[in-house]
């Protein structure tokens, strides 16, 4: 039996998805093995091979890799993600503050990058989110 | 939201990847709309009943209680 050219393009389209995706996943596994084992040079190479790869991949395949569906997962997933992080976000940085203010507590440097990258990820999305309020 | 999909799909004879194929979306995404796990865009519901040659509101009931 011979397969349908649909069935063909379907299973390209799988086959593409998986490379791209894997490439990704895969340079930056064999990435943090070489950083592992003291080749921090190549280790970014490869990880910069994985990531090039993905958008030759994506960009470069006769076949649409996304379709809408996608997207609305997208959407979906980054609105679940923002709200994790609000939800740890918000009232750990309050508990951080008070902790500051009430004891002589500081907050390892760690803890601090991270709520100042919570910080930059909101303010990115802010502007993001008025970037496209006014186009639409 | 509620969909005839599938029963247009059979009476044509028509694979979920066929389908798929000549709406230009994934296998998963025809699979996900039948199930009613995903609304389509307005633009592919149209893609849709102009492939079985019908109207958007034949393949698509918004069923609006159960939305709710």
């Amino acid at each position: 039996m011979t397969d349908s050219p649909a069935t063909t393009r379907l299973s390209k389209r799988r086959t593409y998805r998986r490379l791209m995706y894997g490439s990704v996943l895969g340079g930056t596994a064999v990435s943090l093995l070489l950083r592992y084992f003291d080749y921090p040079l190549v280790g970014e190479a490869v990880y910069w091979v994985g990531l090039l790869a993905f958008f030759v991949i994506w960009k470069g395949s006769d076949v649409q890799l996304m379709d809408e569906r996608d997207w609305a997962l997208e959407r979906r997933a980054s609105l679940t993600a923002l709200q994790l992080v609000v939800a740890v976000a918000v009232p750990g940085a309050a508990a951080l503050r008070l902790l500051t203010w009430l004891t002589d507590y500081t907050a390892p440097p760690i803890v601090r990058g991270a709520f100042y990258g919570y910080i930059g990820l909101f303010i990115a999305f802010g502007l993001s989110y008025l970037w496209h309020r006014s186009r639409l | 939201m509620k969909n005839e999909l599938d029963v247009y799909r059979s009476r044509d004879g028509l694979s979920q990847g066929e389908l798929a194929e000549t709406v230009g979306v994934s296998r998963q995404t025809i699979n996900a709309i039948e199930r009613e796990r995903y609304d389509p865009s307005l633009e592919l519901a149209f893609k849709l009943a102009a492939q079985f040659d019908c109207s958007v509101a034949d393949l698509f009931d918004p069923d609006i209680d159960a939305s709710e």
